[in-house]
């Protein structure tokens, strides 16, 4: 029980500092995603199926929050929590450069993603789009990956309140 | 028998429930298309249980951010005076307190007199939350469908055109900009009375679409509501236009424009809850009726 309703608050938690703290910065285009951090730490350090649920309520809530009405992130989320899942025994995952590059990839392939759907699901092609991979998705992606090791280590540090975590990556196996 | 039904059990119920998972966010992804609404039970639950934090969340950054602003400035102030700093900052306290509620009220009087104006039912709203999305342009509110907000209603400022109303929950509400790619609102060039569809392009830009190539049009142009979409009353801003292109083939051109309204600064919006065009219809309705 502990493993879902604590970590639910900490979602609300992250969500609302994304909604309004990160908003106050000056320029947008590198607003971190914090919910994204948040999804991939679970996908390392939680089983997959109270993960999985709570990746999914991740991304219905900034379905919810967000101006996106077709709910794309509430299938792209816990698709991210399963791909974190799958790479967590294969790469070590301790180091800031290792953590920065999974964190930003993972951004670049949700963005890839939520663009296809975007456009696959518009009866309309979003042509306007594509430029956005550039001006919006590669500055947020870096960002996103630079505060990752912080973030990380915050949680990894609070993480006995959740539960007893594993070991992220290759330390995992010892 | 039941050992081995056990670990055959066992053994895919990990694989079934990633597919639940995802098979979920499928039918609620195809309830959203089709439908264009989602499970509105929950989704308003949610809203309501998570606003509050944003509400709360906005107020303190607020707070933080007025009160660090003023610091920067005392501490110049008691550079010059050590005597005098504990007054100043007694007074620049009360002056903050009296700018904030200055601004606050030119603000507020100019919603008023905006609203005054309009011939259509408003509710004044607070900004409390931004869209945590990067891709999508939305904003939420703190009034909600006991306030008498449903979904599809106009969004306005004194500006301008801020956007229309996307989600409800009983206290709070979630606003489309008009920088949104999924926002479309029928308009009409103030000067050429030349008809288009402004939608969103995101980063606080957005392109009219079906403007036809005959129709003369040219950078500096104001566009506005034209109010045929029923939502918006007739001639309110939207927005001027940056950038005019006739070079590609087909009908129509191509042109660019900036919103009126800031809309990476809101604060306060107007939304209408029964706009003039609206109530045209009604009041013809029950005219029919009558006879």
């Amino acid at each position: 029980m502990r493993r879902v309703v604590l970590p639910l608050f900490l979602i609300i938690f992250f969500l609302t500092l994304q909604t309004t703290l990160l908003t106050s910065f000056p320029i947008q285009r590198i607003r971190p995603d914090i919910v994204l951090i948040l999804t991939l730490y679970l996908g390392l350090s939680y089983p997959p199926i109270p993960g999985g649920i709570l990746a999914f309520f991740m991304g219905y809530l900034m379905d919810l929050f967000s101006g996106n009405a077709l709910g794309l992130y509430t299938l792209s989320r816990p698709l991210i929590f399963y791909i974190a899942q799958i790479f967590k025994d294969r790469f070590y995952l301790e180091g800031f450069l290792s953590q920065f590059l999974f964190v930003s990839l993972s951004g670049l392939v949700e963005g890839l993603l939520l663009l296809i759907l975007l456009n696959g699901l518009n009866p309309n092609p979003l042509g306007n789009l594509y430029p956005l991979l550039f001006t919006v998705l590669l500055p947020q992606s870096f960002s996103t990956g630079l505060i990752t090791p912080i973030l990380f280590s915050l949680l990894h540090k609070g993480s006995f309140f959740l539960s007893n975590p594993k070991r992220m990556g290759i330390k995992e196996r010892g | 028998m039941r050992i081995r039904g056990f670990f055959l059990y066992r053994r895919y119920t990990l694989p079934a429930f990633i597919i639940i998972i995802l098979f979920s966010a499928l039918i609620l992804m195809s309830l959203r298309v089709k439908q264009r609404r989602g499970v509105e039970f929950l989704d308003a639950l949610v809203i309501e249980v998570c606003s509050p934090f944003q509400k709360a969340s906005t107020f303190v950054i607020k707070t933080i951010h007025g009160a660090f602003r003023e610091y920067l400035f005392l501490v110049h102030l008691g550079r010059e005076n050590a005597t005098l700093k504990q007054r100043i900052a007694e007074l620049q306290k009360e002056n903050r307190q009296m700018k904030e509620m200055a601004i606050a009220n030119e603000r507020l009087q100019k919603l008023l007199q905006f609203r005054e104006k309009i011939s259509s039912s408003v509710i004044g709203a607070e900004v409390i939350g931004q869209d945590p999305s990067s891709w999508f342009k939305s904003v939420t509110v703190n009034k909600g469908e006991k306030d008498g907000v449903r979904k599809g209603m106009a969004v306005i400022s004194p500006e301008g055109v801020i956007g229309q109303i996307l989600k409800t929950a009983p206290d709070y509400a979630t606003v489309l900009l008009i920088t949104d790619y999924n926002s479309a609102i029928d308009s009409i060039v103030q000067r050429t009375r030349a008809k288009a569809i402004v939608e969103g392009k995101g980063e606080n830009r957005c392109q009219l679409k079906y403007l036809l190539r005959s129709d003369e049009v040219i950078v500096g142009d104001i566009v506005v509501t034209s109010g045929l979409g029923g939502n918006f009353p007739k001639g309110l801003m939207v927005g001027e236009i940056r950038k005019v292109d006739k070079k590609g083939h087909g009908i129509f051109q191509y042109a660019e424009l900036v919103p009126s309204v800031d809309l990476t600064k809101l604060e306060e919006v107007l939304i209408i809850t029964e706009s003039s065009s609206v109530l045209q219809e009604e009041k013809g309705k029950k005219t029919k009726r009558a006879k």
